[in-house]
């Protein structure tokens, strides 16, 4: 096949509804991998941490986009649920327990709080769902904090160990970066594939419309809690992660503001697919790097403030993603997503303009 | 006595939740959308009095007018710019632009006043009343008057005249509203004109003779709950729910505080929020329109 794509045509079904459908898809596929893989040694250390956390990032917005983007739950308290994953994977690892009992610890846990707040969904719907989230959001540190010191730490929170990954400790910078790399790897994919698989049909399908959706037999309490689960599983697993790059794990870290920024990225990638998880993550970190960089600069000139602290730069950068966030939903509500998908489209069609 | 003196107090802190409250009510009621990013709104008009009455230093009852008028015309900024544009629109958009809004107010406050904290003019007296063994906060009486005076005349505006119909209209749904001929947008900006103004009275009964900082806002989440159980489209629910979450408040924090180290009475609203969402969706005295699965 050649570099463009045009003419593909498939002889099976298995072949059409494949991810990776044509060599050069695969060709490209394989590249990319590289390229993540090898970025350690293309990056400073301060730059590796950065792409660090947005692949923890990236674990908690995929769960995201299966509650909200697919299943159409808003879902505002996703960092507490993160937070809940990583108090879990702390707590077990402070007593011993390995990087295999840990994060899939984490994922059920987190799973299981999701339940207790998604439970509301048997009587409403939409909007109103938002505000249990809140609700978790709010009463995530009220609580944390309070139980036994003895679990999670109180008010001091927990330190946490390299995990140990095949007996090696993973200590150093480029192995947490693996470790994110290949766990947000298998996230992309589950998430992939739970979109096309029965239970992300009917997710979809309860999106779309959810009267038609259940006269079909799809059972909507079921289907909402089991979106909430799964978002929230994503979440724990994003929170485990999340203790083993920090090595500490405290309330503060796991805010209102943090649910917020989750669901900006996700709205700015685009919500109808996990590849907008992706997007949005990379271009809000990016936009949050660039603040960072230049903001202190730009400050600086405006003003005439030398001493341009930590804060005014988190506030420029919340001002820059409030603003894309509404210019987003004014202009492109389909997110960096449905522009990706277009710039494919004329790639494939060219020379001819528009499909 | 020490208990009504709590049941008191918790009456008075709840009024003030429902004059924030009252600011959710009137902008739903008006226009269908729930502005998460009312306690910013709160925030932004408490630093707009502080503006122009301390950093200016203008006479109060100046001052306060045009803060009143710097909030109403931040209100008709934020709904000619963003939420004009989203009327019939999914609720999910208008939700996530209110989520937008939020982030972009409090980081354009942090920018523009930074995380000091700084006083807050002194409004009302100062000080309590003595009545018997009772104490009476004078600044949160006060407001209470004006929150209970204010709910009333909106509660009239809503139910007894044209204008206040026409904006239930829009509530219940903008297609039918728009095709009867009344117009949305006017409603929209209606709702948000009133909704901001009753904010920046909210920020004034809230923060009188206190300080004033970026976290004012979290009182947008903490009247959330109490919107919701007097029902999102109830004037005077709101006032009612301030005042049942108020107390419930002070009671757990009586109560139930001492033994759970202080979680009770923060956890208090957010746990009856889910009760309630959970057995009477529509709030006590809400519409009956939520879709049953």
């Amino acid at each position: 096949m050649s570099a463009l794509p045009s003419g593909v045509f498939f002889q099976s079904h298995g072949a059409e509804r494949a991810l990776v459908r044509t060599l050069p898809q695969r060709l490209w596929l394989v590249g990319f991998l590289v390229a993540l893989v090898g970025l350690p040694w293309m990056l400073s250390d301060y730059m590796l941490g950065v792409a660090t956390l947005a692949g923890v990032t990236l674990v908690a917005v995929l769960g995201l986009q299966i509650t909200i983007g697919m299943a159409g739950q808003l879902n505002l308290g996703q960092s507490a649920f993160v937070g809940v994953g990583a108090f879990t994977a702390a707590s077990l690892a402070s007593h011993g327990f390995g990087l295999w009992v840990c994060i899939p610890a984490a994922a059920l846990v987190a799973g299981a709080v999701s339940i207790a707040f998604g439970l509301p969904a048997l009587r409403i719907k939409g909007f109103y769902l938002a505000l249990t989230t809140i609700a978790a959001q709010i009463m995530f540190p009220i609580v944390m904090i309070r139980l036994p010191d003895r679990w999670f730490g109180g008010t001091a929170g927990l330190p946490v160990d390299p995990p140990l990954v095949f007996g090696q400790a993973a200590d150093t910078p480029r192995a947490i970066y693996w470790l994110v790399l290949v766990v947000a790897a298998i996230a992309f994919l589950g998430a992939a594939n739970l979109g096309r698989s029965r239970i992300g049909r009917a997710f979809r399908a309860m999106h779309d419309n959810d009267i038609a959706s259940s006269v079909i037999g799809v059972d909507l309490a079921r289907t909402k809690i089991l979106a909430f689960f799964a978002g929230a599983l994503f979440a724990g697993v994003s929170g485990a992660l999340y203790a083993y790059y920090v090595r500490y794990v405290s309330t503060e870290q796991f805010t209102l503001w943090l649910s917020v920024w989750y669901v900006g990225m996700l709205i700015v990638g685009g919500l109808h697919t996990p590849l907008g998880a992706v997007l949005g993550v990379v271009a809000i970190t990016a936009l949050h790097e660039g603040v960072h960089a230049m903001g202190g600069v730009m400050l600086a000139g405006l003003s005439g403030i030398s001493n341009v602290s930590g804060g005014t730069v988190f506030a420029l950068t919340n001002v820059v993603l409030g603003g894309v966030i509404v210019l987003m939903l004014l202009f492109e509500p389909l997110g960096l997503a449905h522009r990706w998908a277009l710039l494919k489209a004329a790639y494939r069609i060219w020379p001819y303009p528009r499909g | 006595m020490e208990l009504i003196q709590t049941l008191l107090n918790g009456v008075l802190t709840g009024l003030v939740y429902g004059v924030v409250a009252l600011s959710f009510v009137v902008i739903y009621r008006a226009s269908k959308i729930v502005n998460l990013a009312q306690g910013q709104v709160v925030m932004a008009s408490a630093f707009f009095v502080w503006l122009f009455v301390l950093a200016l230093g203008w006479p109060l009852w100046i001052g306060l007018a045009a803060a009143l008028a710097a909030s109403v015309a931040l209100g008709a900024l934020i709904e000619r710019t963003v939420f004009r544009r989203l009327i019939g629109q999914p609720v999910f958009s208008v939700v996530m632009a209110s989520i937008g809004v939020l982030i972009l107010l409090q980081g354009a406050a942090q920018l523009f006043f930074g995380a000091q904290t700084r006083p807050f003019p002194q409004v009302f007296p100062e000080g309590a009343w003595r009545i018997g063994p009772l104490l009476l906060n004078k600044a949160l009486l006060i407001g209470a008057v004006i929150t209970i005076v204010t709910s009333e005349a909106l509660h009239r505006f809503f139910t007894h005249t044209r204008a206040g119909l026409r904006l239930a209209a829009v509530a219940e749904d903008h297609v039918t509203a728009l095709s009867l001929g009344v117009s949305v947008r006017q409603a929209t900006a209606i709702a948000w004109m009133l909704g901001t103004g009753l904010a920046m009275l909210a920020a004034v009964i809230l923060l009188s003779g206190t300080v004033l900082g970026l976290q004012a806002a979290e009182i947008g989440l903490r009247a959330l709950p109490v919107a919701l159980l007097g029902g999102l489209e109830s004037v005077r629910g709101a006032s009612l729910a301030g005042v049942l979450i108020g107390v419930g408040e002070a009671l757990a924090s009586r109560f139930l505080d001492p033994l759970t180290a202080g979680a009770a009475s923060l956890v208090f609203p957010y746990v009856l929020m889910i009760l309630v969402l959970l057995l009477r969706p529509q709030g006590l005295f809400g519409w009956r329109k939520i879709e049953r699965l």
